[in-house]
């Protein structure tokens, strides 16, 4: 078994994330976290609707956001897609992806404040970067072919248009309005720094242990997501991306000094600003990276591969729940439903959560990091199971799974999870935000201190950890010969 | 198809952010987010309908999620007036020239940090600081904000003073709960064995019956220090008028609602000026919070 | 008991009956060959066979169902898991034990293959992988074998070969065989399928190959 190179690489990368947990700061420091784990179960039992005058319209602009952002995504990320051969653009790409969401919103509140614009744009910037790439990867695997065939001095648009575009509409499509739901998710999240978004009070009903608002929300938003096939429909689409930029709420206007003020002043390195010049570079870079980059890569480094072994667990335990080749219909129903809720519940609200009952580790970030991404990846390789024909005399039980089913599962398993290797980081990283030692924790840090040079700094390096893992990768999963569709 | 609906994207995003900045002539305020929510919206929420009734111009309140957030906009002149703490104040006076402490309340003369424990970890209480080193050292202990003066700030100070040490290098795990009233929460649920608040919070909670006195207690209290104040910009006599500033200095001090001054909870507001924040800046410089 | 008594065996397919009402009857001894065009039923009449005398069988199924991320070991080694506790499977995953791994090999030795022991079965050709999942039906050595085209991927002498095989290690077996000479040379019983009915059962002996091709 041990020959085998996907069994080897899998061994190795639990290896390391054994020795990582000897690094990691991994324990439940609250003293009574079960109690607390049951009033927040109890909450969300007795979900309580009409607390917040608030709700509904922190529903409407959740929804605003994620269209409007994922709007502009879409339309820029497909501009960009046609030039994505041109090296400058990839890396362009690659860097907006690399910065998450939050940080997009933590740059933008310095500015722009609290103006609608800063959400789309937290939004639609690295969505952009995400659909440009993914666009392309759709576009350079149509057919060849009836392109070819086409008469001579056919125009390059009208070739495109009539060859490329048919071939590929459908992918599109599906991507587009699977990037939809993830833009959701991210559009809630933006409440957390204080975007008015189911966020926002998410955060306000949380931290102060209304658990049965807390609950409403979730509820509210799963019930938003799950019935999205029910709302979302190809003719009703341009009435919503019409409708949307209405619903964002006002806000506070934008001052355009501070634009140019950010960026002349503010994110230029202190030094460079007061007398020292770049004498001083190399002093206040050295403290930086002592002091805040080199323990926040660290941290960020350990709890991610710890997190990515944990992903692959939780994934490979659910994908039977959902699984035709296992159990009844009541199962498989019940199976499906938890895994939704796992996968509809953003990592960063899932750490809060666990953060807010257990007390401050790693703990909570593994288990929500663990729990997002193993639901997301056990559903697609559940689906992926049931499609698998067995022979008539297969074994059952825990001989049809480890011997049928697994096997055959293994490299798309795989696949999908270096995939996510990048997205778990570009995680990790941000839910320093909530506390945890990871490179977050020092961007807030910087940005609570109004040092932006600093966080911008710390922003930059966070990318380019990102860019670096996602190239490992896919050089690993190139090493493999491992193929996967993108997830979000 | 992409065509189109980008177009119609744009022509109705130029109608919102159109419709966005009409409102510009609204005196807007915020408050650094050092207590739950729900009582800091219910309390800005009275302040700006008097100060709305006072001055004769709309007011408004908005939330924010942390203390930067709070310096960001006022820096930005997205709000104009703010009700912040030392520090806070001190960072957003730094960044915004001009800008004026305008009135403080009778308490924040002499501010205190009160550092609580959890009572199953056995610390007595103490006059001095240095006395608790021994029951202190390897405890998991919790600030409240990054941001914050009585949270963060000060007791930061008399750690690394008293000490000799980083908070992180003397405690065991070192939290930020966020805001004092999780600080208390979670010192009194043995979340984090010890934790620093802002004292008015803890008296105001045991006052209201809201502390497990069984789970929690005092265990030393830190010399004065001014604190809170209100911070106006010092462009907003161009903005809404001459004299706006002292008009909006004046419905501060006279504000004599007893149910609102409770919820701070200050016995009324009298003059601050920058220089009482002068201590606060130093400190802030010593433990390189401040530049 | 390696013999079947089947009656009122039925499939339907779309709403359309594919096969019987029909019964069939096996005993111990019999090597029965189910000849007809393809189209005519007998993989849905295997398929039917076995649901009924369940896990009783070794079988060869037409789509073979190998595990093509496991070596051939473990491929082989799957005959016999419901002889197995989940401890001594999930071990034998990761680190097979040194009986089972000797009769493996010996079982591939007498397919021509031993040397594939660790060899993942992806890469294996069409007549190996066939190969592979004859051995898991051996390996199994049930008393009944019902095997659906178990060399059509084999070249001649191979294909002999593991007839004779399989003809000497099952007491009773049904096998699904396209080709009339080699259902003729091993076996006794020959069963004609047309339109889901049993249209010739006869002795291997009483028949010549032309009395067979009436049915094609």
């Amino acid at each position: 078994m041990f020959q085998s190179p996907t069994v080897r690489t899998s061994f190795i990368f639990l290896a390391i994330a054994l020795v990582g947990l000897l690094f990691a700061d991994i324990a439940i420091t609250a003293s009574n976290p079960w109690r607390d784990l049951g009033n927040f179960f109890f909450g969300v039992v007795t979900p309580n609707f009409f607390s917040n005058e608030g709700l509904m319209t922190a529903l409407l602009r959740t929804v605003s956001f994620a269209f409007v952002g994922v709007a502009l995504g879409s339309i820029s990320g497909f501009l960009l897609a046609l030039v994505y051969r041109w090296l400058p653009v990839r890396i362009l790409c690659a860097f907006v992806r690399a910065i998450h969401e939050l940080f997009w919103a933590l740059i933008f509140l310095q500015f722009f404040g609290f103006h609608p614009l800063t959400g789309v744009l937290a939004i639609a910037i690295p969505y952009a970067g995400i659909f440009a790439k993914v666009y392309s990867e759709i576009l350079e695997e149509a057919d060849p072919e009836p392109g070819r065939l086409l008469p001579p001095r056919t125009g390059v648009i009208s070739a495109f248009l009539y060859t490329k575009i048919p071939d590929c509409w459908v992918q599109l499509r599906t991507y587009t309005a699977y990037r939809l739901e993830c833009g959701l998710r991210s559009s809630a999240i933006l409440g957390f720094v204080g975007l008015p978004t189911l966020g926002f009070y998410l955060e306000s009903a949380f931290s102060q242990g209304h658990y049965s608002d807390a609950g409403a929300m979730l509820i509210l938003f799963y019930v938003l997501i799950a019935t999205m096939p029910l709302w979302v429909k190809p003719k009703l689409l341009p009435v919503y991306i019409l409708g949307a930029p209405f619903f964002l709420g006002e806000g506070l206007p934008i001052v355009w000094s501070n634009v140019g003020r950010f960026f002349t002043q503010d994110i230029v390195p202190s030094p460079l600003r007061g007398e020292e010049g770049w004498a001083g570079m190399g002093a206040w870079l050295g403290d930086m990276f002592v002091n805040q980059a080199m323990p926040g890569i660290w941290n960020t480094v350990i709890l991610t591969q710890v997190a990515l072994v944990a992903t692959g667990i939780i994934a490979l335990l659910a994908f039977p729940l959902i699984s035709t080749h296992f159990g009844g219909p009541v199962r498989r129903t019940s199976g499906h439903v938890f895994l939704v809720i796992m996968r509809s519940t953003p990592e960063y609200i899932l750490a809060y959560i666990l953060l807010q009952l257990w007390g401050p580790s790693m703990l909570p970030a593994v288990v929500a990091l663990a729990l997002h991404n193993g639901g997301i990846i056990g559903h697609l390789i559940g689906r992926q199971s049931s499609s698998i024909r067995l022979r008539s005399d297969a074994p059952s039980g825990l001989s049809r799974y480890t011997y049928e089913l697994v096997p055959r599962v293994y490299r798309s398993f795989l696949a999908f999870l270096f995939y996510r290797w990048e997205i778990i980081m570009r995680e990790t990283a941000i839910l320093g935000i909530l506390g945890i030692y990871t490179l977050g924790f020092y961007v807030d840090s910087a940005i609570q201190n109004i040092q932006f040079d600093r966080a911008m700094m710390l922003i930059l390096i966070t990318a380019s950890l990102n860019i670096g893992v996602d190239v490992l990768g896919r050089f690993i999963r190139r090493k493999l010969a491992l193929q996967t569709m993108p997830t979000c | 198809m992409a065509l189109n609906l980008m177009r119609k994207l744009m022509v109705s995003s130029l109608f919102c952010f159109g419709a966005a900045s009409a409102s510009a002539e609204t005196f807007v305020f915020t408050a650094i987010p050092d207590e739950d929510e729900t009582k800091l919206v219910e309390r800005f929420r009275g302040v700006a309908d008097y100060l709305s009734s006072e001055l004769n111009v709309d007011v408004r309140y908005i939330p924010v999620k942390s203390y930067a957030a709070a310096v960001s906009a006022f820096r930005n002149n997205q709000v104009q007036l703010a009700w912040f703490g030392g520090l806070s104040g001190v960072q957003a006076r730094r960044l915004v020239p001009g800008s004026e402490a305008i009135a403080q309340g009778v308490e924040d003369q002499a501010f205190e940090t009160y550092f609580i424990a959890n009572t199953s970890t056995g610390i007595e209480p103490a006059d001095e600081l240095a006395s608790l080193e021994e029951s202190l050292q390897g405890k998991t202990f919790t600030f409240g904000s990054k941001g914050s003066t009585s949270g963060r700030l000060m007791p930061e100070f008399y750690i690394r003073e008293t000490f000799g040490e980083q908070p992180d290098e003397f405690f065991s795990r070192v939290g930020f709960s966020g805001n004092h009233t999780r600080t208390l929460r979670l010192v009194e649920a043995g979340t984090y064995e010890v934790g620093a608040l802002n004292f008015q919070v803890w008296e105001k909670e045991l006052a209201d019956g809201n502390i497990d006195t069984d789970a929690v207690q005092v265990i030393w209290k830190t010399p004065a220090y001014p604190d809170y104040q209100w911070t106006i910009r010092g462009d907003v006599n161009e903005r809404f008028g001459e004299g706006f500033k002292q008009r909006v200095t004046e419905a501060l001090l006279n504000l004599d609602d007893q149910a609102l001054l409770e919820s701070f909870p200050r016995s009324g507001f009298i003059p601050a000026s920058n220089d009482d924040y002068e201590p606060i800046s130093k400190t802030a410089e010593e433990i390189g919070i401040l530049d | 008991m390696a013999g079947f008594d089947l009656s009122g065996l039925t499939a339907s397919f779309g709403g359309e009956r594919v096969i019987g009402p029909l019964s069939l009857k096996v005993k111990e001894g019999e090597q029965v060959a189910l000849v007809g065009k393809s189209g005519a039923g007998k993989s849905t009449l295997m398929r039917l066979i076995h649901q009924h005398v369940n896990r009783n069988s070794s079988l060869v199924p037409q789509e073979l169902g190998l595990v093509n991320a496991l070596p051939v070991f473990h491929n082989v080694f799957m005959g016999r898991l419901d002889q197995h506790g989940n401890w001594y499977n999930t071990v034998t995953l990761m680190r097979p034990f040194s009986r089972d791994k000797d009769k493996v090999r010996e079982l591939l030795k007498a397919l021509g293959m031993a040397e594939k022991l660790w060899i993942p079965t992806a890469s294996l050709s069409g007549g190996q992988r066939q190969r592979v999942a004859i051995a898991r039906a051996l390996y199994r050595s049930a008393p009944l074998l019902l095997a659906d085209e178990p060399i059509s991927a084999l070249d001649g002498p191979m294909a002999h070969q593991v007839m004779q095989l399989l003809k000497d290690r099952f007491s009773a077996s049904v096998f699904a065989l396209h080709d009339v000479e080699m259902a003729l040379a091993y076996c006794n019983r020959i069963v004609g399928i047309q339109d889901g009915q049993i249209a010739l059962d006869e002795p291997a002996e009483r028949l010549v190959a032309s009395d067979i091709m009436s049915l094609y």
